[in-house]
């Protein structure tokens, strides 16, 4: 009830003019980060982390947070609409947002993840208000063993779900791995498999690579066909029609409970929860051929997921002051600069402070729905846009992205290699997405079992004494032996195919 | 890659013939300051502090920019790398540069010489520390434990090589015990894997935990210092519990890449130095619970040195170990 309370009393400060005012412009300017490519939440917050020094704390700490949402959300303008993910964990947004796009549907998709994140994002915030510290205190039990198995249980759901291209997949998965193997050895700090390139000291970087997969990949196939128009949308059509909104809303929820779950963990990252929202969504899905090719569900899964993920991160930090994704360590160094501690004393030292906070966490995704409903269209228009121009934004877009994040030239080179790799493998059907999350999830991966076997003297029967850590290998175990073993167990699934 | 060197060698060479030009004019534009840590770690959140307050005496943004990854060599390798024009900066960690240059397999692109150690900001001692209701209440109790079961007791560093590494084997050796050691990449990691059960006994530095210390949420056992932390004045010195030869500590300061002109150096050390000894610069650094140490010229050079000869054994012990 004292809860309650507090949040009342924030509330009414959140909602004071000058507050939403913060939360307005942190909404915006975050939305216009991950509409970027190249700048990530994590950069861009940490970019903008100066612009809040002359506020008071409380409003620094809103604007900040609206930025975080805003440049969650941004990411999935571009995914849509060009195929181009604006921050890692937009990626699984382009699998079918994109197709919807090609269909004319963009508008829908933008209007369906618009108000996925608003969901998101709103229950899981109500669930840190219920049980932020010990939900935060029980996921610490969650240590580098048992997220060794969530990696793995991850990559193999993803591997064994993807119907006919099992082996395909499993291949590009391997590649995405030893891609990842690439540069310094996270223990001994020794460089590998660089072949005494300098550049590749620091590996592959991930944005270069997803934008040759995926976006010059894409621009290159779309040439092959000499459309005039990329895409023809009606654009008046974006409101998701009944039906479209009764497959969404179980996507929507489960999307919430899976990113609010693994929000808690610090470390996940935001990319792993959009993949299992979305593994799962064509797991109980009824039509599991459509995933890739344009369902509905498989945006609102992710694009939830990632806003819930979002918002369940700041349970850590707020609770236990554990930043549990780059993004969000930059926001604890912003609160820590702005003279705020975040940890379990937050609570009782400064409540007014982080309830308004939190308060305005609400606040913030409601703004976040009420800006992008609208704009929606506007963002649709840009594929009015003859095609020939639009290539050339859209690769002018990709070099400035993958440029601009190191300052390396190589990495544009990287860029435009992926594009043409990616142009191949989709023309030899084979599926990118694996490739790439094995390519994020290889270095913590890696890192954790590592560190899982300097726990146990290098013995791996750690697994056996750890039950949850047991749990998550066992089933993609069971999945992929149902596979190989039954082959009629998942027959359904097996006529599907996930890009 | 010829192309690239090339370039680089005629630009310092353009940059050393055109030197008493540049430090009229230094700083045109905007100064970048690479941190080799994590954004929101003890390092980076001094380096913002800094650069924060020393960009209004330079007249020019500072500009932090993390390049996290290898316990701080990519950061390193960049600073070491960056064009010698007072531009780009960064922050060194010892021992942190030191390790890094003595462990062949690192293959570090820089070495000692590759640094001019400018101003010195930060000296973090070590901390021993364990969770709040560990049954270890003494460094006493967990050295008794570590007896009892040569190799169980798990302790976490920041990093291979690192000075909390480094600690872990000076403790190893005076205590004439034996840890099993786990190597994470941060002091948030470390915090989760103590308080979370998956380690025993964490090795950090007083900066990352002292409000935690303080609330009584972990314990400090021992400071690796010769003299008692002003911020935890009731947590005991390894010097006092009777390991005068565990001492170690992490300090911060700010760099420039080798062949910088001396008078642009001259500017950075004085606009820096003045920052780093105004009254807010201790009220801000009080607050994070980073202990400012300035150093400056020979005495933060003399420390560069001094500091190469006690890592070298550790190190070297270290990499033996492996």
């Amino acid at each position: 009830m004292e809860a309650l309370n507090h949040l009342l009393a924030g509330f009414a400060a959140a909602l004071t003019v000058k507050y939403l005012l913060f939360a307005l412009a942190g909404c915006v300017l975050g939305t216009l980060i991950g509409v970027l490519p190249g700048l990530g939440p994590a950069a861009g917050t940490a970019i903008l982390i100066p612009l809040t020094f002359s506020l008071d704390p409380t409003g620094a700490i809103i604007m900040l947070s609206a930025i975080y949402y805003g440049a969650m959300y941004g990411g999935t303008i571009t995914s849509v609409l060009i195929n181009v993910p604006g921050e890692a964990a937009s990626v699984v947004t382009c699998i079918d947002g994109y197709q919807m796009a090609l269909q004319g549907r963009a508008g829908t998709a933008l209007a369906i993840a618009a108000i996925g994140s608003f969901v998101g994002g709103t229950l899981a915030t109500v669930a840190l208000v219920a049980v932020a510290t010990p939900l935060a205190t029980l996921a610490l039990k969650f240590g580098p063993v048992e997220f060794f198995a969530l990696m793995v249980a991850g990559l193999c759901l993803v591997v064994g779900l993807a119907g006919k291209n099992m082996l395909a997949a499993l291949l590009m998965t391997v590649i995405g791995l030893l891609l990842a193997m690439i540069g310094v050895d996270p223990v001994r700090g020794a460089p590998r498999f660089g072949f005494g390139v300098e550049e590749l000291y620091d590996g592959i970087g991930f944005v270069p690579v997803v934008m040759g997969l995926f976006g010059v990949a894409e621009l290159l196939l779309a040439a092959e066909k000499r459309q005039t128009h990329m895409i023809q949308a009606d654009l008046n059509k974006w409101m998701p029609t009944r039906e479209e909104r009764r497959a969404s809303a179980g996507a929507i929820g489960r999307g919430t409970v899976i990113g609010f779950v693994l929000g808690l963990i610090p470390g996940v990252g935001a990319i792993v929860p959009t993949f299992m929202a979305y593994v799962l969504e064509k797991r109980v899905s009824r039509t599991p051929e459509r995933f890739g090719k344009g369902a509905i569900e498989g945006v609102a899964s992710a694009e939830t997921a990632n806003n819930a993920y979002a918002n369940a991160a700041m349970v850590p930090l707020l609770a236990l002051g554990i930043p549990s994704s780059p993004t969000i360590a930059v926001l604890m160094g912003a609160f820590i600069i702005n003279g705020i501690t975040p940890g379990p004393f937050l609570f009782q030292e400064r409540p007014e402070l982080v309830w308004t906070v939190i308060a305005s966490f609400f606040v913030g995704n409601a703004l976040l729905l009420v800006l992008n409903l609208p704009l929606v269209g506007l963002w649709a228009k840009l594929l009015k846009i003859p095609f020939s121009y639009l290539c050339a934004g859209v690769l002018i877009f990709c070099v400035i992205g993958s440029y601009g994040l190191k300052q390396s030239l190589f990495d544009v080179w990287v860029m435009l290699g992926f594009g043409i790799i990616g142009y191949l493998l989709r023309k030899l059907d084979f599926p990118i997405a694996p490739a790439i999350l094995a390519l994020i999830l290889g270095p913590m991966m890696e890192k954790s079992l590592r560190t899982t076997l300097e726990m146990s003297g290098g013995s791996f029967a750690i697994f056996l004494d750890r039950p949850a850590a047991l749990v998550l290998l066992a089933v993609p175990v069971i999945v992929i032996g149902a596979l190989v073993f039954r082959p009629g167990t998942f027959s359904k699934l097996r006529e599907s195919d996930t890009d | 890659m010829i192309l690239r060197r090339r370039t680089l060698l005629a630009a310092s060479a353009a940059t050393a013939i055109a030197s008493p030009a540049i430090a009229q004019n230094y700083p045109r534009r905007p100064v970048q300051l690479i941190v080799a840590f994590a954004a929101g770690g003890s390092t980076d959140v001094g380096a913002r502090i800094l650069a924060a307050a020393a960009e209004k005496d330079l007249g020019q943004t500072i500009t932090v920019v993390n390049k996290a990854g290898a316990g701080g060599q990519l950061g390193f390798t960049e600073i070491a790398r960056a064009r010698p024009d007072g531009y780009t900066l960064g922050f060194i960690n010892l021992p942190a540069v030191n390790t890094i240059v003595l462990d062949p397999e690192r293959k570090a692109a820089f070495n000692m010489d590759s640094f001019i150690p400018v101003v010195n900001q930060v000296l973090d001692p070590g901390l021993i520390w364990v969770k709040g209701d560990s049954p270890y209440k003494s460094l006493k109790d967990l050295v008794d434990a570590a007896k009892k079961e040569p190799g169980k007791l798990r302790a976490c560093t920041t990093g291979i090589l690192s000075d909390d590494h480094l600690a872990i084997l000076m403790m190893q050796e005076a205590a004439k015990v034996d840890f099993r050691i786990v190597h994470f990449d941060s002091g948030t990691q470390q915090l989760a894997g103590v308080l979370g059960g998956h380690v025993d006994v964490a090795f950090d530095n007083v900066g990352s935990v002292v409000k935690r210390v303080q609330s009584g949420e972990v314990r400090g056992l021992a400071v690796t210092d010769n003299e008692r932390s002003k911020f935890l004045p009731d947590v005991p010195t390894t010097k006092e519990l009777g390991y005068p030869t565990v001492i170690s500590s992490s300090t911060r300061g700010v760099a420039a890449p080798k062949g910088t002109p001396a008078d642009v150096v001259k500017v950075i050390e004085t606009a820096f130095l003045k920052a780093i000894n105004s009254a807010d610069m201790k009220q801000k650094m009080d607050a994070v619970g980073l202990a400012l140490k300035p150093m400056a010229g020979a005495e933060y050079a003399k420390y560069y040195a001094d500091l190469q000869k006690q890592a070298q054994k550790y190190t070297e012990w270290a990499l033996k170990m492996r």
